[in-house]
């Protein structure tokens, strides 16, 4: 009954917040709308994490893995609407904007809970057409070559993907006769599948979903989209947007390990890992722009995720599901807190920013404390998760992929501290004076921060609990 | 026989829409394409007196065959471009790189899925070798509008392929993602139209200003 509260209060936000006239008021709606979906969320969360998944309407279904979607997709979210507040706090007409922020929304809290494989992918492409002017928004030049080629290459990426479900539903209705594309039935004949045929839909589904997931080679629309869009929807789509498409790879991967072991699917997640760590790494090297270095850093991050995947075992994908919530939070940190810097300075060249920690002391504190986290540098939970997956890659005996993983944590470290410390220390332009930041915002730096290094010392139970469920999901225990 | 009949004619649209030069040749071959597609469904539907194939032969026409066609003629009188769609590869070389096209989905095929029955195999060689003809027009084609019509060629392709070797993916999928393409069309054509405001010219290599 909550998710249905929960779309429908998101669609209310999102319709009233389109007729609202003044700005800041359309934006309340929506980071009221976020808050109530939060709390829909919230609850949730606590029935799925008992391990009994939920079944409402024989439409949606959530379970644990589910469960640990929503809440990252919650926090993000939340944190986003009172950002955006901001943001666009001397914005007039931003009505669409905040309509389409809902709808985005909307679409991801879908794709996580419907069961029906087929509406999940449906839901997927309603993500990219939602964003698409979300992502041009701003209709210069950039922006609309951004938009174009991320509705173009996330539209042909689905639409092989589309081609995976498609053999899916082939192979069981052929042998087991089943007659839909429910998550729950297709799972439950996962071992009669032909193997061969799973092993030729799944190569379709990681590549398809593996393009709006941002997984190398695939990723050439993520920086573009990701530096031309108004920073919270690049946050956005870098905290949840990427998640919940590496969730459609997920629930792919479960039926298919039934029919073809785990490790196959394991494998070809680990091939596009590396890859996107070793391509985000040299680019990271050489950014100019700010933006484009943060939606490089998180091809890497989405790496790492897969390479959990890849490591597997309980340690495997604890740190990998562990590692997509602290990237969330610290990535959604980081843009949020350039975006300031952006503002200030604008530019996105970070040979023109210099001295930002004398003219923005909070904000770039944020980013420097920030960096470290992305980095993954203790005591931030980032360390955390990613240690965990190397400790799964070494104790699996995966010990050429975890070094390679360790040399290119090391580039990218390099990397970011290089481009940030000429950022924030030097000499400010002499035409820049140090001013007033917005106590909401430093406030919601300070917040997030606190739980990076919280949860870095210590999961909560109750984040522990969903974690385990949503694991046990992907073994297959009941 | 004529249902095979008629799936190799839509493989045969897709080279033709290979070698066509003009956009206005491209919309026209897939309309018909998307014809052929309808007859396929619609003759099934009467096979089998099914309402459900009925509502999508129906969805097919009204939205493949008349509403997006019919759209993207608009689109190309708006914005007053040349008809020409410019092809990084001439003619010739198109052809030939689709007949590769058909040859690698044929081994894909064979090999991954040997265990098909022939009649299945034929039909999804050849909605594979759609699909990808349709990628190889959106990569090698440089007007912005001829990468939309490559996106419809793949999702032509899919619909054969669930049409033929399923017996239809279940319907509220179906009708869903007959909704999907019509809505991304439409969006598109709002970024084709704005492409053309801010450039005049819809050229997509000349969309080159993000890099690295």
């Amino acid at each position: 009954m909550e998710i249905i509260l929960l779309l429908i209060t998101l669609l209310f936000a999102g319709g009233l917040s389109f007729f609202i006239k003044k700005g800041s008021s359309a934006g309340m709606v929506t980071l009221s709308g976020q808050i109530i979906a939060a709390v829909f969320s919230f609850l949730l969360c606590v029935r799925a994490a008992g391990g009994v998944p939920l079944e409402v309407l024989n439409f949606f279904y959530i379970d644990g893995l589910s469960a640990f979607f929503l809440l990252l997709i919650a926090v993000s979210s939340m944190a986003t609407a009172f950002y955006s507040l901001w943001y666009f706090k001397n914005d007039e007409n931003t009505g669409f904007y905040y309509f389409l922020f809902n709808i985005f929304v909307f679409s991801m809290y879908f794709v996580v809970t419907v069961n029906n494989l087929g509406m999940m992918w449906m839901a997927v492409e309603i993500t990219t057409l939602a964003s698409a002017f979300l992502v041009g928004y701003r209709n210069n030049k950039t922006a609309v070559e951004a938009a174009w080629k991320y509705v173009i290459i996330c539209s042909v990426g689905i639409t092989l993907a589309l081609f995976g479900i498609i053999l899916f539903y082939y192979t069981a209705s052929s042998q087991t006769g089943l007659r839909n594309l429910n998550w729950t039935e297709l799972n439950a004949a996962g071992k009669f599948l032909d193997p061969m045929v799973v092993k030729a839909a799944l190569i379709f589904i990681i590549i398809g979903f593996g393009t709006k997931a941002g997984l190398a080679p695939m990723h050439n629309w993520l920086p573009d989209a990701h530096s031309q869009a108004p920073t919270p929807i690049s946050a956005l789509l870098s905290g949840v947007l990427l998640k919940a498409s590496f969730y459609a790879i997920i629930r792919f991967v479960i039926i298919a390990s039934k029919s073809v072991g785990f490790s196959f699917c394991g494998n070809i997640l680990g091939l596009f890992g590396i890859i996107s760590l070793a391509v985000a790494a040299f680019f990271m090297l050489v950014q100019k722009d700010i933006k484009r270095l943060l939606a490089y850093s998180s091809v890497e991050h989405m790496g790492i995720v897969s390479l959990g995947f890849y490591f597997g075992g309980k340690a495997g994908i604890f740190g990998a599901l562990f590692h997509a919530f602290n990237h969330a939070l610290a990535k959604s940190l980081m843009f949020f807190s350039s975006g300031v810097i952006i503002k200030k300075y604008g530019t996105n060249n970070m040979h023109q920013i210099k001295g930002a920690l004398e003219v923005l002391p909070f904000a770039a504190s944020a980013a420097f404390l920030g960096m470290f986290a992305i980095a993954g540098l203790p005591p931030f939970s980032i360390f955390m998760s990613e240690f965990t997956v190397l400790y799964a890659g070494f104790k699996n005996g995966f010990y050429y992929s975890s070094s390679a993983l360790l040399i290119f944590l090391a580039i990218i470290f390099g990397a970011l501290l290089f481009h940030f410390s000429s950022m924030l220390y030097g000499k400010k332009p002499a035409n820049m004076s140090a001013s007033k930041e917005s106590a909401g915002i430093t406030a919601l730096f300070g917040v997030m921060l606190l739980f990076l290094l919280a949860l870095g010392f210590h999961i909560p139970d109750f984040l522990r609990t969903l974690i385990g469920a949503a694991s046990n999901v992907i073994f297959g225990v009941e | 026989m004529y249902i095979e009949l008629m799936q190799y004619s839509v493989l045969l649209m897709a080279f033709s829409m290979v070698a066509a030069k003009r956009f206005s040749a491209l919309v026209t071959l897939f309309a018909l394409q998307s014809f052929l597609l309808f007859l396929l469904t619609f003759s099934e539907a009467a096979k089998n007196g099914s309402t459900r194939l009925y509502i999508v032969a129906g969805l097919i026409l009204a939205i493949k065959v008349i509403a997006i066609p019919a759209f993207l003629s608009r689109i190309t009188k708006k914005i007053k471009v040349p008809d020409g769609m410019g092809l990084y590869v001439n003619t010739t070389l198109s052809i030939f790189i689709a007949a590769l096209i058909t040859l690698l989905s044929y081994y894909f095929i064979r090999n991954f899925l040997p265990a098909m029955d022939k009649e299945a195999g034929a039909a999804l060689i050849i909605s594979l070798s759609v699909t990808l003809i349709g990628l190889f027009i959106m990569i090698f084609r440089i007007k912005a509008l001829a990468q939309v019509v490559g996106l419809l060629i793949m999702e032509n392709g899919i619909f054969l392929a669930g049409a033929s070797i399923t017996d239809g993916i279940p319907f509220f999928v179906e009708i869903a993602v007959s909704f999907d393409v019509f809505v991304a069309v439409m969006i598109l054509g709002v970024f084709v139209y704005r492409i053309n405001s801010l450039f005049t010219h819809i050229d997509v290599d000349k969309l080159n200003e993000l890099k690295g």
